[in-house]
């Protein structure tokens, strides 16, 4: 009985982080879109490469980096990822995820 | 063996069939094609010097090492003593000699006939420092001793970059499969290469006639300068260093693809580029992208404010002139392209903010002209001799009084500005041509005109290689 109710509490809590990361990542698509790309007819999906495709600048980059810190309330060493890390949406989230410490 | 010289040109086919002969004979085809593209690289490099080499194989032994030790435990302190080591090696070979000469005349001396300059040391120290980042990144990189050594010294690129990373260089030193595509791929940018260095460049740079070109343009103070010799002196050094550089990067490209190897690039039409973000994304690339990724994004998000992302724009192109040598000019020249950088941002911003949307038309135009121009004027101070030259020719451009006419030959100014026309013509038609690539005209044409532009191109070179042409970035 009580592992039913521990395993029910996990998904819930599993079913609410896959929101929040879901909502996160809505929130990084519509910020590149309006503040950085703004160009009509360009979408952009999580998957779209942003960087290699040459969408976004270096500078552009630095943007999206501390809008990620903010969207996940994570610390990223910035030493340590690669340029691949950052070119889609959601390889980003991923390498937040991977190397990004929770702030206090 | 200058890369322009006849040695070169038999060195390539030379070790192109020991390749194949090494592949088809030995049982361990991988290791011994390693081994002979190490001895080819080796042997190459000690063509210049035997003391360049021997920094050079140092250099490589201790960076292994310390990849070793970095991979081992991959902390930020363990980072800093690679960092620590490659930026000495830097300061001793690259930078010291320069330094010796403020010193006294002691010091300056005995600096000088101890201290050597290994040719490319710039670009395979940065090559090293890219590797230990890379592991520091936890990278999944395991070379073999041969295959680091291999790519610190791989002939194509150990002179002038372009500036390897090894993520890419490793699968292919294990696995090179040229095609035939491939060899005629290389072959046709060994012959554009050698066409734009020894026949463009060199024109640009030496003129037509003694008494001409940049150089000669460059260092007559006495005379002076008026507004119009200085707009055309830095149209001639921006394109004597385009076709220079590019022409450069051609041949090196072409020789690695010739073996199967597919490097970085190092430019794509760089005076087409509409804002100086993108001149950086088109101008000599490899470099460009290691400061971005190396300097740049860790500097820049070390802290969230925004007034330090603009300062590590300007600090990083900062390094990028300094890289370029222990100059003043360069440094002025990094600090002005720093902050070209930062006012197209604030102009992005105020376009944001203000919700200004020009015509495609007239953003594309305007963005090109003011990029192009802005550029030249750069690069007079990196062409510069020294900041007050640089000073005595923007004095020049701003008097417009001066501009009614040339001291410089007209020859000179007839050749820049054609060769200058011919440059946007031939790009804008080739950007034509890739947009239409399938169409079955435009692929006949290409077909016809090919023999016609490759004997025009080889009989340039062969009359132009009577000049004694060098590599301008051979320097840095």
């Amino acid at each position: 009985m009580t592992e039913a109710i521990m395993t029910e509490a996990i998904n819930t809590d599993s079913i609410n982080v896959d929101a929040a990361k879901n909502e996160a990542i809505r929130q990084m698509t519509d910020y590149i879109l309006k503040e950085i790309v703004r160009r009509p007819g360009v979408e952009v999906t999580p998957d779209t490469p942003l960087v290699s495709s040459g969408l976004i600048d270096s500078f552009a980059l630095v943007e999206i980096f501390v809008k990620l810190e903010k969207l996940t309330n994570r610390r990223i060493p910035a030493a340590k990822i690669q340029p691949k890390d950052m070119d889609t949406i959601s390889s980003m989230f991923a390498t937040a995820e991977r190397l990004g410490k929770p702030r206090q | 063996m200058n890369l322009l010289s006849l040695s070169y040109l038999l060195f390539i086919p030379l070790v192109w069939v020991l390749t194949r002969l090494v592949n088809s004979v030995t049982a361990r085809p991988m290791k011994a094609r390693q081994l002979l593209w190490l001895a080819a690289s080796y042997l190459f490099y000690a063509t210049w010097s035997l003391k360049f080499l021997c920094v050079l194989v140092v250099s490589s032994l201790v960076n292994y090492a310390l990849g070793i030790y970095l991979k081992r435990k991959p902390t930020a302190g363990r980072l800093w003593v690679g960092i620590g080591f490659n930026l000495l090696m830097l300061a001793v070979f690259k930078y010291l000699p320069v330094w010796s000469s403020h010193l006294g005349q002691g010091h300056h001396s005995w600096l000088l006939e101890n201290v050597i300059l290994p040719v490319g040391v710039s670009f395979w120290t940065f090559e090293a420092l890219s590797y230990l980042f890379d592991i520091y990144r936890e990278e999944d990189l395991d070379p073999s001793l041969t295959e680091f050594c291999l790519y610190m010294a791989f002939w194509p690129t150990v002179l002038s970059g372009p500036v390897c990373r090894m993520p890419e260089l490793l699968p292919q030193f294990r696995n090179p499969q040229p095609t035939g595509d491939d060899i005629a791929d290389g072959v046709r940018r060994i012959v554009l290469g050698l066409f734009m260095k020894t026949v463009l460049s060199q024109i640009l740079g030496s003129g037509l006639r003694p008494g001409e070109g940049v150089d000669f343009g460059f260092n007559q103070m006495a005379r002076g300068w008026t507004g119009l010799d200085v707009w055309i002196l830095a149209i001639g050094f921006a394109f004597q260093m385009y076709f220079d550089f590019a022409g450069y990067s051609n041949i090196v490209i072409g020789t690695a693809r010739v073996f199967g190897i597919t490097l970085r690039e190092n430019f794509r039409d760089p005076f087409l580029s509409t804002s100086p973000a993108e001149f950086w994304t088109r101008w000599h690339m490899s470099l460009s992208s290691w400061i971005r990724d190396y300097v740049f994004m860790p500097l820049a998000t070390w802290r969230p404010q925004v007034w330090w992302r603009h300062a590590s724009l300007v600090i990083a192109m900062m390094l990028f002139g300094f890289w370029h040598g222990a100059d003043w000019t360069y440094i002025v020249w990094g600090a002005l392209q720093g902050l070209l950088l930062v006012s197209h941002r604030q102009f992005q911003q105020f376009e944001r903010r203000s919700n200004l949307q020009l015509p495609p038309i007239v953003s594309s135009l305007g963005g090109w002209a003011i990029t192009f121009c802005a550029m030249l004027l750069s690069w007079v101070v990196f062409r510069a001799n020294d900041l007050h030259q640089a000073r005595l020719m923007f004095h020049a451009l701003v008097h417009f009084s001066s501009y009614r006419h040339f001291v410089l030959p007209r020859n000179f100014v007839l050749m820049t500005v054609v060769i200058a026309v011919s440059y946007f013509v031939i790009a804008g038609l080739r950007r034509l041509a890739e947009n239409m690539k399938q169409s079955p005209v435009v692929l006949r044409i290409g077909w016809a005109l090919s023999p016609v532009m490759y004997s025009v191109a080889v009989l340039a070179i062969v009359i132009m290689s009577i000049h004694k042409a060098v590599f301008v970035y051979l320097q840095f």
